[in-house]
């Protein structure tokens, strides 16, 4: 391998990366816009519940709630309560009958209506009924006869909960990561059909040259992206050194993963398709992390899963090194498997 | 005697089953132009690809300036440039940007673009993207990326395909001057016209085997046919052809004859076609159908 052909085919590829109109604006828009997007998502997460009320008369038992984290805002009139949870003030109001504390005393149940609309979670209104009833026995001095305790599974994140835009870091990174994917495949792709690397294969630069060329634009482009942006957006300050080796190792994937969809392609058509397809399913594992308990343990096959879980664990978490060693040990075998396979199998279109 | 410049021996390839190319032997001598003929899945290009380190043959030995191609490819590559058929150029970026790119590939110091540009007509255009450029601008601007590392062997194929005669010319006119330099060239192609007018010795290969190969002149002495074409009035007055085969011993007889004989209206010398000797050695055209089999196989080959 000659270092003088590889710096000569990096430039080149690098140059002509950019010339596509298209794959220059999205690699540049897309590390702006997902800067941009973390930024614009809530740095926090608000933990208090806010509810609407109407009451004629409130009883003292709901003034207490806000200790709770449960706030409930009077609004003027019914109507305006029916009004507010519609246009999403709210995302539940609860209207109390204006002979409520008459009823308590008579022993009798007044009709305390809940408003939501179909988008409220169903755990909302059914939390909110919950505290309802148990305000009512609160009110007429019955406690419930339970008591209550609450597990908190995993690590107790009450107080310092992982806002949205934190979890959206992993997605976010493997969007990244994986779009350089396509970039890359369209290139090999290219060089291939437009007959351009056997071109280079009557020169001095040999097929491992090839390889180590397009192995180094791709891996520094996903890899240098990926860092740049977790470094803008603060991703980096806990667990440096883990989260940019699932980087750099997500980096040389999405790189063995190009080289597969290149050599399965025709025109830079299908490597789009193809590329897009696994993007679709490396995606899945990050959503797993943006919204738990939508994705399964299946997610577990996805080799991204590897990539994300350690980016969340590392950066949100602060895992350290033993906790996240085993993920990036699967990570690193994948990364062999796939690299190995794809250099096999465009080696084969090249030659 | 001169050095040899190309030697192959005994060359095989076979892709499975097919043999592409059949134990063929040949030398090219420094400075000389080699055409190389045959019609489609001859075996040309395997031959080519051999020759030049891109197939290792399954049997026999190709030396390209004393080095074994197979044992030494990388060291033969720094010395040869190769022109293809078809256009593989990078398009998105500008002619200097391909000359340069391939120079540096080839480590070629203080490589200048420009003259080389200008020589094969593409001065002016130097920094248009290749995209831009017509057919015949491609053809000519792959003609100078193979110059890009001062070859001593010049491997063209099919360097004029397809061009309006002003660029063939212009190529045809660059391939001379090469030559003069003193760079070998082995050059393949369909055209026979272009292959008489070029080439110090031409093979004929088919069937992945040479059937001939000689100096275009003896070629044609050896397997072509002289001939008059007369035309002659006849009694309605009327046009009618007559042809007098040439070279034989009852030659002087039939033109006595012809002429005392006939009302000859024009004579014309009819000289033998590289064309017509390589029917006349293989039984099929050129240009002609290819077997079943060789087609996807020849394909595999190029890529």
């Amino acid at each position: 391998m000659s270092l003088r052909v590889v710096g000569a085919l990096v430039a080149k590829d690098l140059s002509l990366f950019f010339r596509n109109k298209f794959f220059g604006l999205i690699t540049a828009l897309g590390i702006v816009a997902y800067i941009v997007i973390y930024f614009v998502m809530p740095s926090s997460v608000n933990e208090t519940l806010q509810l609407g009320l109407y009451a004629e008369v409130v009883p003292p038992a709901f003034e207490q709630l806000a200790e709770e984290g449960i706030v409930f805002e009077e609004v003027e009139s019914e109507d305006a309560l029916v009004e507010a949870v519609t246009d999403g003030q709210y995302a539940v109001g609860v209207a109390l009958p204006p002979d409520i504390l008459e009823l308590f005393a008579a022993g009798e149940r007044p009709q305390i209506t809940v408003y939501s609309t179909a988008d409220t979670p169903e755990e909302v209104t059914d939390a909110v009924e919950v505290v309802i009833r148990e305000l009512a026995y609160l009110q007429v001095g019955e406690p419930l006869a339970v008591d209550i305790s609450a597990e908190v599974l995993g690590p107790d994140m009450l107080g310092q909960q992982i806002p949205l835009r934190d979890r959206m870091r992993p997605l976010l990174a493997v969007f990244l990561v994986l779009f350089e994917m396509i970039g890359l495949a369209g290139l090999i792709t290219d060089e291939v059909q437009q007959g351009t690397g056997r071109a280079l294969l009557v020169t001095p630069a040999t097929v491992p040259d090839l390889f180590a060329a397009k192995g180094l634009l791709g891996v520094g482009l996903a890899f240098g992206q990926a860092a740049l942006f977790m470094a803008v957006i603060g991703g980096l300050n806990s667990q440096p050194l883990i989260i940019l080796t699932a980087l750099f190792l997500g980096a040389v994937l999405v790189t063995g993963f190009a080289f597969l969809i290149a050599s399965l392609s025709r025109d830079m058509m299908s490597s789009l398709g193809w590329g897009m397809l696994i993007l679709i399913v490396f995606i899945i594992p990050a959503f797993g992390i943006l919204f738990p308990g939508t994705v399964s343990g299946w997610a577990k096959a996805i080799p991204s899963y590897y990539l994300a879980d350690t980016v969340h664990q590392a950066s949100a978490v602060g895992a350290g090194w033993g906790d996240v060693w085993l993920n990036l040990l699967v990570w690193l075998g994948i990364d062999l498997a796939v690299v190995v396979a794809g250099v096999a199998a465009v080696g084969r279109r090249l030659r | 005697m001169p050095r040899q410049a190309i030697v192959a021996r005994n060359l095989s390839y076979w892709y499975g089953r097919l043999v592409a190319v059949d134990h063929i032997s040949f030398s090219v001598a420094e400075g000389e132009i080699f055409g190389f003929l045959g019609p489609n899945g001859a075996g040309k290009s395997t031959t080519v690809n051999m020759l030049t380190g891109q197939l290792k043959p399954k049997s026999g030995h190709a030396v390209l300036l004393g080095l074994d191609v197979a044992r030494y490819t990388n060291e033969v590559q720094a010395k040869i440039g190769v022109c293809f058929e078809e256009s593989n150029l990078y398009e998105q970026m500008s002619a200097v940007e391909n000359l340069e790119l391939f120079a540096r590939l080839f480590g070629t110091r203080s490589f200048n673009p420009y003259p080389l540009l200008k020589r094969v007509g593409l001065g002016g255009r130097e920094k248009d993207r290749v995209e831009t450029y017509s057919k015949g601008m491609k053809q000519r601007l792959m003609v100078a990326r193979a110059l890009a590392n001062r070859p001593r062997i010049l491997f063209l194929d099919e360097p004029t395909a397809g061009l309006d005669p002003t660029s063939a010319k212009s190529i045809r006119n660059l391939i001379r001057t090469v030559r003069h330099q003193g760079t070998t060239v082995l050059l393949t192609t369909h055209d026979m016209m272009e292959a008489d007018e070029l080439s110090d010795r031409l093979a004929f290969i088919n069937h992945g085997k040479i059937v001939a190969l000689d100096t275009p002149h003896n070629l044609k002495q050896q397997y072509g046919k002289r001939a008059l074409k007369v035309q002659v009035t006849n009694q309605s007055g009327g046009l009618e052809n007559r042809e007098v085969v040439l070279d034989t011993s009852d030659t002087p007889d039939a033109i006595h004859e012809l002429f005392s004989k006939e009302n000859v209206v024009t004579v014309h010398s009819e000289e033998a076609t590289l064309g017509d000797i390589f029917i006349a050695l293989t039984g099929r055209g050129l240009i002609g159908p290819k077997p079943a089999p060789a087609r996807p196989t020849k394909r595999r080959a190029r890529r």
